[in-house]
């Protein structure tokens, strides 16, 4: 069978789209193409023409941007703040989403609502009070405090989302499991959390997204500049140097290059697991 | 054992969200300035102070306003256009989809930075020595330009990460319901507007959602770009609570009251928006 198909539009219309969609695509790459390029520059090159690529490329000024934002030490520090955050985001909301979303009663109910409510209020009515609190707590100031607030924030949507996966999870597994002699803990580490895998993986994207990317709490919560994060440690530069853009820029690309470079490998369950997030929350 | 599999999940949340919820609805009622272990209950002072006189804060509000009714309206057009022009390509999808989602992994910090760049070295350049004449303008000095400075900025954080909801609904539309208005003679147009706009309505809730909900909180863009000036021009909500609390005279109580009138107007234009939405969902 002959199956119908739109309409050709006229050349005219496709050139256009194709016209669009470059000029959207060049402006979304012009500022890191702009950086790239005058990163590697002189300053008077720079200064001279702004569009020129650099004579020599002045790897110098890499060197110089990894020193003055401790680039190894930033990124060990961001990183242990998202391994904390990650892994007890994962864990208790996991537990919490599935026993939610097999309890029946209105306990039940009641529980799952309170983690819901939350997702609608703004870090910004919160901030105040979780400074005091972590102050009293004797966690601010502290890498993994910062990962233990982190899960406190991102347990709700992490409760959401598994709440809502694991009824997609036939029963039969756990109840052939308690015959079998199981515990309730066991059938959850052995047969349930392994079946929760696709959600794990878009649960795991979005947040260590969301932690590597934010600037506040950090800029709240770490006072000692050598737990600063990537981020911390490149706002330092704004202030202090604006006029030596070449080592500023280079210090941009390097703080932006780690998460692009995970963006570029791991494209396909990166823009699924944040596209499922949105729709599902 | 149901609690025993909550309790972790609640303990956290408890002390890091719940807490410090209420916790900052009640200094919003008293007069604690963070730094005197001692304060009083000063009732809805705080309230009142902060929407009838505190200019700031007011003009913070409208100037958000004004930001989120850009954002809502272009992030969304963009993004959805670009997904029906990225749709119908037949290759280079997803090289396409690759550089459009690319900024949202950037934190806008870094994407601030980076802009700021663009607009106080490269378009003044590109204006001096091309024909773009009007590039030349004070991008981040002048407030009139700089909420644009702002906009720009925001959709280019944003848009990817919409077209990427709008691209994923797009592709839920069964390819048999177009080519049956085809069929029966519509345009392209037409066919949009009666079968996929209905189709993918849901996701535009969605996306409407997010913006709203990102656009009233936005910090980031203007902390990096402007720092809320010149002056106090571009100050958005957030940071007037952020500089009240912690840069300024650490008035919590009165910052907390500001906080609380954020949250109250994100809550009431949200679910209004997610009602009416919803709604229009049923009947299209």
């Amino acid at each position: 069978m002959k199956t119908r198909k739109a309409p050709r539009g006229p050349k005219v219309a496709k050139f256009g789209a194709v016209l669009i969609l470059t000029v959207y695509a060049a402006f979304t790459l012009f500022p890191v193409l702009m950086g790239v390029v005058n990163s590697l520059k002189t300053e008077g090159e720079i200064l001279n023409n702004i569009l020129a690529l650099p004579a020599v490329p002045q790897f110098l000024n890499y060197k110089t941007a990894f020193e003055k934002i401790h680039f190894f030490r930033s990124l060990v520090n961001t990183v242990l703040v998202v391994i904390v955050g990650v892994a007890g985001i994962v864990l208790f909301s996991a537990m919490a989403g599935y026993k939610l979303s097999r309890t029946p009663g209105r306990l039940s109910y009641l529980l799952f609502g309170l983690f819901v409510m939350s997702m609608l209020v703004p870090f910004h009515s919160i901030m105040i009070t979780l400074t005091q609190i972590a102050r009293t707590l004797g966690i601010q100031g502290s890498l993994v405090g910062l990962g233990l607030i982190y899960i406190g924030l991102g347990v709700p949507m992490g409760v959401f989302l598994y709440h809502g996966f694991t009824k997609s999870i036939p029963r039969d597994l756990e109840e052939a499991a308690i015959i079998d002699g199981c515990g309730e803990f066991q059938v959850f580490f052995k047969v349930i959390f392994p079946l929760l895998r696709s959600i794990t993986a878009t649960v795991v994207v979005i947040n260590a997204l969301w932690m590597w990317n934010d600037f506040l709490l950090p800029l709240l919560m770490l006072t000692d500049s050598r737990r600063y994060t990537l981020l911390l440690s490149t706002n330092m530069l704004f202030g202090r140097y604006v006029n030596e853009w070449s080592s500023i820029l280079a210090a941009l690309i390097l703080a932006l290059l780690p998460a692009v470079l995970l963006f570029l490998a791991f494209q396909k369950s990166i823009v699924r697991g944040i596209s499922e997030g949105a729709i599902k929350g | 054992m149901l609690l025993v599999f909550v309790l972790p999940a609640l303990v956290f949340y408890a002390a890091f969200v719940l807490i410090p919820a209420l916790g900052g609805f009640w200094y919003s009622l008293t007069d604690w300035n963070g730094l005197n272990p001692s304060y009083r209950m000063v009732g809805l002072s705080n309230y009142v102070e902060a929407l009838t006189n505190d200019l700031y804060f007011l003009r913070s509000l409208k100037f958000t306003l004004r930001f989120v009714v850009h954002m809502v309206v272009l992030q969304n057009l963009i993004a959805l256009f670009l997904a029906v022009l990225v749709e119908s390509r037949k290759r280079g999808k997803i090289a396409l989809r690759t550089v459009f989602f690319m900024p949202n992994m950037v934190s806008m910090i870094i994407g601030g930075f980076m802009w700021m760049f663009v607009f106080s070295r490269v378009l003044p350049f590109l204006a001096e020595y091309s024909a773009l004449r009007f590039l030349d303008q004070s991008w981040i000095g002048d407030p009139r330009f700089s909420f644009w400075a702002i906009v720009i900025v925001s959709l280019w954080g944003g848009v990817g990460y919409l077209m990427v909801i709008y691209v994923a609904a797009l592709q839920g539309v069964p390819a048999n319901l177009k080519e049956a208005a085809y069929i029966d003679g519509a345009n392209a147009w037409h066919a949009f507007r009666h079968v996929t706009l209905p189709m993918i309505f849901p996701s535009l809730t969605v996306g409407v959602f997010v913006t709203l909900n990102s656009s009233f909180k936005v910090f980031d863009v203007v902390y990096s770009l402007t720092g809320g000036g010149p002056g106090r021009a571009t100050q958005v909500v957030a940071l007037n609570i952020f500089e009240e609390a912690f840069k300024m005279n650490n008035r919590y109580g009165y910052a907390s009251a500001k906080a609380t009138i954020l949250f109250a107007i994100v809550c009431g234009i949200t679910l209004v928006q997610l009602w009416i939405m919803k709604r229009r969902e049923v009947e299209m």
